[in-house]
């Protein structure tokens, strides 16, 4: 049971290095590899490789690396504190939100482009926090039902909006096409700086839930009778998830496969629903899938960028339905 | 009456560019030796001027409409939202970049790349000199550019000699459900204008240059010629036509019932080129017949 | 005289505005177990959540080991007394050990590791509830009655001198019931103060000390199980005509009038 968990995390980690070598070493432009390394340890002269290397390819690893372990770790949390296998970010509806805030700031106000990922931000949390306020009050308050309900009605009320604003600027959809597909761009850090605040705060969250998840899992009065604050747990995962999903929305787009299958990738190669287990090892799954998707989408129609969803579909799908016929 | 307000519009427009350039370029640096271009215009401009720069956009699926003396040049297929592929571009290690508000967003990344990036691409005929001779400027070409320049506005003067009719046009972006008419404000609208012809959305004004109108507007307005800009190549061109031809609103028009319908398969009313002129002959010849 | 573990007086518990208990009253003490007892929505599985801490009340004292309940949060009311609810989730992908080291888990700071101590306690729980030929099986490959005894373990890992079962037995079979019904008499020969909800009042007469009959939100009684159960509290609070008969050997068994008529149903 342990060596198959210690084989899990040895492989995924494995993969983490293996794709972000990739990420670092494919592109566009045909970088020889000792150029990519001289780059990586300072020790290149000025030109374009080095540029393409360290202000290209290096932050975009790193959006990869963080926004796929953010996804990963945002859906672990979310199933584990729901008890659901269908929740990921979309339940809570951030996804709906970053997508409206993305396109109002694409479509409406273009010349305020910057804002892109501050506006998705704002708006991804925006909606996270009407599911939340709906699910925390009235009757059976704090119920898993009810947080699916609330997610579902705000995620469309968001989704409307976004339709609506697609249909007043058709001219302009074009902008918003890539963002609504998923992918990320070579941008540099700028958008790395407006979030990582975010992203840190997620990743401290789950870390700290990883334990108080394993005690949802007999039941709230089990979890009542041990100490633990069944309702506390799950509405702190739901803003761990928000933030992570939020943040990871606002660089990359919606990409909505991620949260929803790798924390079950993680599970059925592992063979245990334990948190320590499953959350960290969703976030090396989630960012190696998607530096390896992000490095494909990137060289496989070079120079044209495709949207990297359907990459990870392509990658992930396979693997998730190996392990699903082999499922104990 | 119109043109003299024009030109004088321009000229304002030029002064303002000017003092701008002038306040913001930096300080005696060298002329760049490096340009990129993405834009037709700016790239034929470039080619116009003697410059020849080490790379061009090329918008995917777009027609050929760079000089021959582009021929060799380096060039970046062009997509959303960036235009170039930063890797590429980062390649070729451009000073200065000419690009275009469709590709803002890439400009940033351009600019941390420490490259200068100016946007130029106009969407008026009268803005076609000043910007070539801003263009000059920031090549360090400003005499070739004013002869340019001179060029172009003298090609335009003579093709927009004699205009005998006026007809009311409509003209449309795109086939099928949703086709947006040109406004007086966008390129082509301004062009079909110069050209002599009236469009029907003359009182219309939208940020981007285009706005759906209804068709009870269509056949209220009952325009001579409707034209259409589809996304298209040359093969999809008679199928189109055919479609068009059917559409029960057009039908009932004088467009309609005269048989004057027309596609338009290149780009030159979508985005500004250097060879004004014979685009304003062209239409006239093709579509206005005027 | 000792402090007994648990002492409630009077307690009154009101759900969505409506009166669930009315002042009941109950104790336990080491090494003794406690039946509680009562048809349906007489008030057991309230009254047992709520002296367990996680129901709160609306009036009355509940005391453990001598302490206001409301002082012992947490992790010092799970060190106190275990809680084996009625319908405890079954979750995918979770085995019998890891279960049970949920239980363990009162016990582990945040930050800490599971010591040798923690680890011997958990294979002692487990093996204590008979489960230990499953350690590695997950839960939902269990019967009924296996996993009713694995939550009996989760609940033994936590190493507290109070053990609370609601309706462990209701939904087992014959076989199972008795083999919870012997663990937990076991437990409570031991030295554990052992609290049972049940249905089956032939099982409560067999092994508990005291029965605790409730009725309509309080308690009536509590008492050794002959004078707890007797003809006339059967009628006056179940409304049947039947009687407890206890033999030699700790056989017990309820005969009940089915199908007389001489008593009112309520």
């Amino acid at each position: 049971m342990l060596v198959r968990r210690s084989l899990v995390v040895a492989v995924a980690a494995a993969a983490t290095v293996a794709a972000a070598a990739a990420s670092l070493a494919l592109g566009a432009v045909d970088v020889p590899l000792a150029d990519v390394i001289d780059a990586l340890t300072g020790s290149a002269g000025e030109g374009p490789f080095k540029q393409i290397v360290l202000e290209l390819r290096l932050p975009r690893m790193v959006e990869a690396a963080a926004v796929g372990a953010a996804l990963g770790i945002a859906g672990a949390l979310l199933q584990g504190a729901l008890a659901n296998p269908l929740a990921s970010p979309d339940v809570i509806g951030v996804t709906g939100g970053a997508g409206f805030g993305a396109v109002l700031i694409l479509l409406v106000f273009p010349g305020s482009i910057a804002l892109l990922p501050a506006g998705a931000l704002a708006f991804g949390l925006l909606a996270a926090a009407f599911v939340f306020a709906i699910a925390w009050t009235g009757p059976n308050a704090g119920g898993v039902g009810r947080l699916i309900l609330a997610g579902i009605a705000v995620g469309a009320l968001f989704g409307a909006g976004t339709t609506a604003i697609l249909t007043a600027y058709p001219d302009r959809v074009q902008s918003a096409l890539f963002f609504i597909a998923g992918g990320l761009s070579s941008d540099g850090w700028r958008e790395l700086e407006v979030v990582w605040p975010y992203f840190a705060g997620g990743f401290l969250v789950a870390a700290c839930l990883m334990r108080p998840l394993d005690r949802l899992a007999l039941g709230d009065d089990v979890a009542a009778s041990l100490g633990a604050r069944p309702r506390l747990i799950r509405l702190v995962a739901g803003i761990g998830a928000a933030l992570l999903a939020a943040a990871a929305a606002a660089i990359a787009g919606l990409l909505g496969f991620l949260g929803l299958v790798v924390p079950h990738v993680v599970r059925l190669a592992g063979g245990t629903s334990s948190h320590t287990f499953v959350i960290p090892v969703s976030a090396l799954v989630g960012s190696a899938l998607l530096m390896a998707g992000d490095t494909l989408a990137r060289t496989v129609k070079a120079p044209i960028e495709l949207p990297v969803g359907p990459f990870m579909v392509a990658l992930g799908v396979p693997l998730f339905l190996l392990l699903l016929r082999r499922a104990v | 009456m119109r043109r003299a307000r024009r030109a004088s519009m321009g000229g304002g427009a030029f002064a303002v560019v000017g003092v701008a350039v002038a306040l913001l370029a930096p300080v005696a640096e060298a002329a760049p030796k490096r340009i990129v271009a993405l834009a037709p215009f700016t790239a034929n401009t470039l080619a116009g001027i003697g410059v020849k720069p080490v790379g061009v956009g090329q918008m995917l699926g777009g027609q050929k409409r760079l000089s021959p003396k582009l021929d060799g040049v380096r060039a970046l297929p062009l997509s959303h939202p960036n235009g170039p592929n930063m890797e590429q571009l980062a390649r070729l290690s451009p000073q200065l970049v000419l690009s275009s508000p469709t590709w803002r967003k890439g400009a940033a990344t351009m600019r941390a790349l420490d490259i200068r990036v100016v946007e130029s691409d106009p969407e008026r005929v009268a803005s076609v000199a000043p910007e070539i001779r801003r263009i000059g400027r920031l090549v360090g070409r400003a005499k070739q550019a004013k002869r340019l320049a001179r060029k172009v506005t003298a090609g335009v003067e003579k093709a927009r000699k004699r205009i005998e009719k006026r007809p009311k046009v409509l003209v449309l972006l795109g086939v099928g459900r949703t086709p947006f008419a040109f406004l007086s404000s966008s390129w082509g609208g301004d062009l079909i204008t110069k050209a002599g012809g009236r469009l029907l959305t003359a009182g219309l004004d939208a940020k981007s240059g285009f706005a759906r109108i209804s068709d009870e507007q269509v056949l209220a307005e009952a325009p001579d010629v409707i034209l259409a800009v589809p996304h298209a190549n040359e093969e999809d061109i008679p199928g189109i036509v055919d479609y068009m031809r059917d559409n029960p609103v057009w039908k009932s028009t004088p467009a309609g019932e005269n048989d004057r319908i027309y596609i338009s398969a290149d780009d030159s009313l979508l985005q500004a080129g250097t060879d004004v002129g014979r685009v304003i002959r062209s239409i006239r010849s093709r579509y206005l017949k005027n | 005289m000792r402090t007994a573990a648990l002492e409630a007086r009077g307690v009154e518990v009101a759900i969505g505005g409506k009166e669930i208990l009315r002042g009941a009253d109950l104790t336990l003490e080491a090494g003794q177990l406690v039946a509680v007892v009562g048809p349906n929505g007489a008030g057991k599985s309230t009254l047992v959540r709520t002296v367990a801490g996680i129901q709160r009340k609306s009036g009355g004292a509940i005391r453990w080991m001598g302490k206001d309940v409301r002082e012992l949060r947490g992790r010092r009311l799970a060190r106190i007394r275990a809680f084996v609810p009625q319908s405890a989730r079954v979750p995918e992908g979770v085995t019998v050990s890891e279960a049970v080291g949920i239980g363990r888990s009162v016990h582990i700071g945040p930050l800490q590791r599971p010591t040798r101590r923690d680890r011997d306690a958990i294979d002692a729980a487990i093996e204590r509830a008979g489960v230990t030929q499953f350690t590695e099986r997950k839960l939902t490959t269990l019967s009924g009655g296996e996993l009713q005894r694995v939550q009996i373990a989760v609940a033994l890992a936590q190493e507290a001198p109070v053990l609370m079962a609601d309706e462990p037995t209701s939904h087992l079979d014959l076989g199972a019931t008795v083999s919870v019904a012997r663990l937990l008499r076991g437990l409570a020969d031991e030295g554990l103060a052992v609290l049972l909800v049940a249905h089956d009042l032939a099982l409560a007469a067999a092994v508990a000390d005291t029965v605790v009959v409730m009725s309509e939100g309080r308690s009536v009684a509590a008492a050794p199980p002959g004078r707890a159960l007797t003809r006339e509290r059967l009628a006056e609070v179940w409304g049947v005509e039947a009687s407890l008969q206890a033999s030699r050997g700790g056989r017990t068994a309820l005969h009940v009038g089915w199908l007389d008529q001489r008593v009112r149903q309520p």
